[in-house]
């Protein structure tokens, strides 16, 4: 093992570490109840990301997502009385599935139409949950069950919230590690050139968008019991640009920016007594100042920052091909 | 037939025909040249051959196999590489991951395994690095290896584009005006590679308007004009037909 992967093990285990620990180091319950809130919202966010963040399509509905894997699971584990962690597992087929007849007929659109059929679902999902009152309790809402012992108290829950974070976290940073990570940032930077390798475009766009509707479904059935009592004004539509924004702000590509951002994004205003009323306008100089100042997102923003103080002077060479080594290279190749 | 072959393919766009009737034969260790004015039809034509236009007439085979409908991706996965006149590259990526971009054909196309990071994905992953670095070492772009693609210059983007093509393994590179923007230098070892290619086995369709470079380089030469054939031949036949000197040439 060298030394810079030794390096990120040991970041990843006091992350963790810290991460596991924190019902004993957080100052009071409100600090605690937050930062379960965080992990939920990351756990939609993580997935979302690779749809945004990596193939570059711009959903801003899956606060329609979320708000199905609540219903859903007020409904099975509440109403039906299901086991909560079989219908955890449902919502997250439902969202998976939901995904997958959103994603369908809509990532053959262009990025704008395609923004546009993901707001549109989320309004619907919104209409549907006012409309169909008899399952979903329509304006009145719904009481959502609590998970069993050990994850009633708020200690266990967050624990239970940090761990579906943290798997989601290294199931995405896996793809964003391999070939499947490239094929996606060419997706989004270049599809001509991303066809011209070979890489399914359409084929992959979906798959990624079902797998963030899994993780939405999840989310959601988290978020719902976290909140014990969800109405359609729990799912307003901002809530879907909040998630499009903490992944624009945290850096597209990456997998750690966006968690900063959510970090950031979600604790700040509640945090900051004053920016609390001000939250919507919080968002809005946070992402303008971004997109202005650090496009790349606030994830590199030191990486860019010297970049821009110290530009470096590159060498160039003279590319000077070896002939004889660069056929003995493709005639080996070939013959494989 | 191992050749990729287009035979009297005719592509229109609207009310203009872009190509006639004109047929291409690429074969292995051989370097095709495609020239003529602006216009005529030889970037079409490579669209044609590697599949982001289909023909309205006309067929592309692929070693006797009919390729004329097929996707982009089905004839690169079937060994038909490409660049393009502006090189496409990804730029907040490395050198090296461009380069490994190019080895999709030897991905597997499920998600499942790199979502959970199977043993074998691991494998593949350092596999496609090591081909990748040795391939870029040899085409003189070694030193490049972790810098991010955007700092390049044009004529390094060039020879990474190369390299991404080589990595799927191709059994024809169809090569769109890869010496625009390079100096006289950078050209000549431009053409060091493609022999490397030819020598290699690789069939070579170099679509281009250096024609110095063209006739010193392929082993055979189409002209066309107005999207119609107008000479094929050796390169001194092509050299010396009275027509294509009147159109294209010049006296």
């Amino acid at each position: 093992m060298t030394s810079s992967s030794l390096r990120s093990l040991a970041g990843t285990l006091v992350a963790i570490a810290a991460v596991a620990t924190l019902p004993w180091w957080v100052a009071d319950q409100y600090q605690l109840h937050l930062a379960a809130l965080i992990a939920v919202y990351w756990v939609l966010i993580c997935g979302l990301n690779l749809v945004v963040g990596f193939s570059g399509q711009l959903s801003i509905g899956h606060v329609g997502l979320l708000a199905i894997g609540a219903y859903g699971f007020a409904i099975l584990a509440g109403r039906y009385e299901w086991s909560p962690y079989l219908s955890l597992l449902a919502c997250g087929a439902i969202g998976g599935l939901c995904g997958f007849l959103l994603g369908l007929p809509s990532l053959r659109l262009p990025g704008f139409y395609f923004a546009m059929a993901t707001m549109a679902f989320a309004l619907i999902v919104a209409e549907l949950t006012l409309a169909l009152g008899d399952f979903t309790g329509g304006g009145v809402g719904l009481a959502v069950p609590p998970f069993p012992e050990p994850f009633a108290s708020p200690e266990g829950f967050y624990l239970l919230a940090a761990g579906a974070a943290i798997l989601i976290t290294w199931l995405t940073r896996n793809v964003a590690q391999s070939q499947w990570g490239r094929g996606l940032i060419a997706i989004r930077d270049n599809p001509v050139a991303a066809e011209s390798v070979g890489v399914p475009v359409f084929r992959m766009k979906l798959l990624v968008f079902v797998v963030s509707g899994m993780s939405a479904g999840l989310a959601g059935a988290l978020f719902g019991s976290l909140q014990s009592y969800i109405t359609p004004d729990t799912f307003v539509f901002e809530l879907g640009l909040f998630f499009f924004v903490c992944i624009i702000i945290g850096g597209r590509g990456s997998i750690y920016g966006p968690l900063f951002g959510t970090i950031v994004l979600t604790a700040l205003p509640e945090m900051v007594a004053p920016l609390a009323k001000l939250g919507n306008l919080f968002y809005g100089l946070a992402l303008l100042a971004v997109v202005l100042l650090v496009p790349e997102g606030i994830g590199r923003v030191f990486e860019v920052l010297s970049a821009r103080l110290r530009p470096r002077k590159l060498e160039h060479g003279a590319v000077e091909p070896d002939a004889r080594r660069l056929a003995e290279l493709l005639r080996e190749e070939r013959s494989r | 037939m191992s050749a990729l072959a287009a035979t009297s393919v005719t592509k229109r766009f609207g009310g203009l025909t872009a190509l006639e009737g004109v047929s291409v034969e690429l074969r292995p260790g051989e370097v095709h040249g495609l020239i003529g004015p602006n216009g005529s039809g030889k970037t079409t034509m490579l669209n044609l051959l590697s599949g982001f236009y289909q023909a309205d007439e006309g067929k592309v085979v692929l070693r006797g196999e009919d390729l004329t409908r097929a996707s982009v991706q089905r004839r690169a996965r079937a060994g038909v590489a490409r660049t393009f006149q502006k090189p496409r590259l990804l730029g907040t990526l490395t050198v090296l991951e461009n380069a490994m971009l190019g080895s999709w054909r030897e991905t597997p196309r499920r998600l499942l395994p790199s979502l959970l990071s199977w043993p074998g994905i691991r494998g593949d992953e350092k596999r496609n690095r090591a081909r990748a670095a040795a391939l870029l070492e040899s085409l003189g772009l070694g030193y490049a290896i972790g810098r991010q693609a955007n700092l390049l210059e044009h004529a390094e983007k060039r020879f990474l584009e190369i390299a991404r093509a080589l990595m799927l393994r191709p059994d024809f590179v169809l090569l769109d005006e890869p010496a625009g923007g390079l100096t006289g230098p950078e050209i000549e070892r431009l053409g060091i590679v493609i022999r490397a290619l030819r020598d290699a086995g690789i069939g070579v369709l170099l679509v281009e308007h250096h024609t110095e470079f063209v006739f010193g380089l392929c082993d055979r030469v189409t002209t066309l004009n107005l999207g119609r054939l107008l000479c094929h031949g050796t390169p001194a036949q092509v050299r010396n037909d009275p027509e294509v000197i009147r159109v294209y040439l010049g006296a």
